[in-house]
């Protein structure tokens, strides 16, 4: 197959106050992808939305913060909406190396994969031992579920094909890690082809860290009861109305 | 009757409260319902003490208190876990709004053209 053409791509990258690294952010994704850029917005209090569209993004924003998965969703939804077959997810604080979603474009729009997920276990990506053991569990239980070994199942940094935006333009998660970990099970439960691709990734520019110790305890127990709860759980609930 | 006196007080300031509330607009007239409901239920309770007394004894509980606090306990929760179910539905229905809104504004192009050339406003 050919490489994507840029006007079928969306690149989506969800910002909440990222006024300091957006217009680096989209620059470099339109210099080296050369496709589209959405920035959706998530209710930001900054410039941020004035600074994407300066530096050559289109942007569409929320009226409150819905959470990075929200943000991702309604990214899902334009490039549905635009015809788009291809999608990928950026950082909005320089965490993603455009680069490196090229290769993640390239493994679902050339392999024919339906959604690429970019590991950081190949760059070096260090972690607290309670973290990394928290991380081997859950992708050993979520490699199982969907059949494809993913060994990094809460990064954010992937990109999707025709079938994976159609999917989940309609019932991406949008709960803090559901919208990474819980987005693998219904992949899975909707057939789509995962496949995983080593990455680089970045120290943080700026912003601060998703969440504390504590919050991240509880968000790692309402994870295992999402993904026990999974098999036997009714769908997601449905749009107001059809798109 | 010291107590069912206390009580009484009790369940007028929640009645009163509660009305209050429904005269502010600040809460629906079906809740309004409930914590009505429940003020009186809980003078009833304090008046029918002897009735609770035998009733206790007839299921094999000591006191007619413990039987009053089991079952306000049950109740509370009760009432706890229909009121997250709410919360849930509402916070789902937000959520979508939210989107719904994000969209019906819709997408901003940018001040430069897009990558594909066009213009794409």
């Amino acid at each position: 197959m050919s490489p994507p053409d840029p006007a079928e791509t969306l690149v989506l990258i969800p910002a909440l106050n990222e006024a300091d690294t957006v217009s680096d952010v989209v620059r470099a994704a339109r210099t080296l992808l050369g496709c589209d850029v959405l920035v959706i917005d998530d209710g930001s209090s900054d410039q941020t939305a004035q600074l994407a569209l300066a530096a050559g993004a289109m942007v569409i924003s929320h009226p409150f913060n819905l959470g990075v998965g929200g943000a991702i969703r309604t990214g899902l939804r334009v490039a549905h909406q635009q015809g788009r077959r291809y999608a990928v997810q950026l950082d909005a604080d320089g965490q993603h190396e455009p680069a490196e979603a090229k290769r993640l474009l390239d493994r679902v729009a050339t392999d024919g994969a339906d959604l690429a997920v970019g590991s950081r276990f190949a760059s070096g990506y260090r972690v607290s031992f309670l973290r990394g053991s928290a991380m081997r569990l859950l992708s050993r239980t979520i490699s199982r579920r969907v059949g494809t070994h993913v060994d990094d199942t809460t990064s954010g940094f992937r990109a999707f094909g025709p079938r994976a935006i159609d999917t989940f333009a309609h019932c991406y998660p949008t709960e803090y890690l559901s919208d990474t970990v819980e987005a693998l099970l219904i992949a899975g439960d909707a057939g789509l082809t995962i496949v995983v691709e080593q990455v680089q990734m970045h120290e943080r520019q700026g912003g601060r860290p998703s969440s504390g110790r504590a919050r991240s305890a509880v968000q790692l127990m309402r994870l295992w009861l999402v993904i026990l709860l999974h098999p036997v759980r009714a769908s997601r609930p449905g749009r107001v109305r059809a798109a | 009757m010291r107590l069912e006196i206390f009580v009484l007080v009790v369940a007028c300031i929640n009645l009163a409260v509660v009305l209050e509330f429904v005269r502010r607009r600040k809460l629906a007239e079906s809740f309004a319902l409930l914590w009505t409901g429940v003020a009186i239920a809980a003078f009833l309770l304090i008046v029918a003490r002897p009735v609770i007394d035998d009733f206790a004894g007839l299921v094999g509980i000591e006191s007619g208190t413990s039987v009053v606090f089991s079952l306000a306990i049950a109740f509370l929760l009760v009432v706890s876990v229909i009121l997250s179910v709410h919360v849930t539905r509402l916070e789902s229905r937000l959520e979508m709004l939210a989107e719904e809104i994000a969209l019906l504004h819709g997408v901003r192009h940018p001040d430069e053209p897009t990558a594909d050339g066009g213009d794409a406003s």
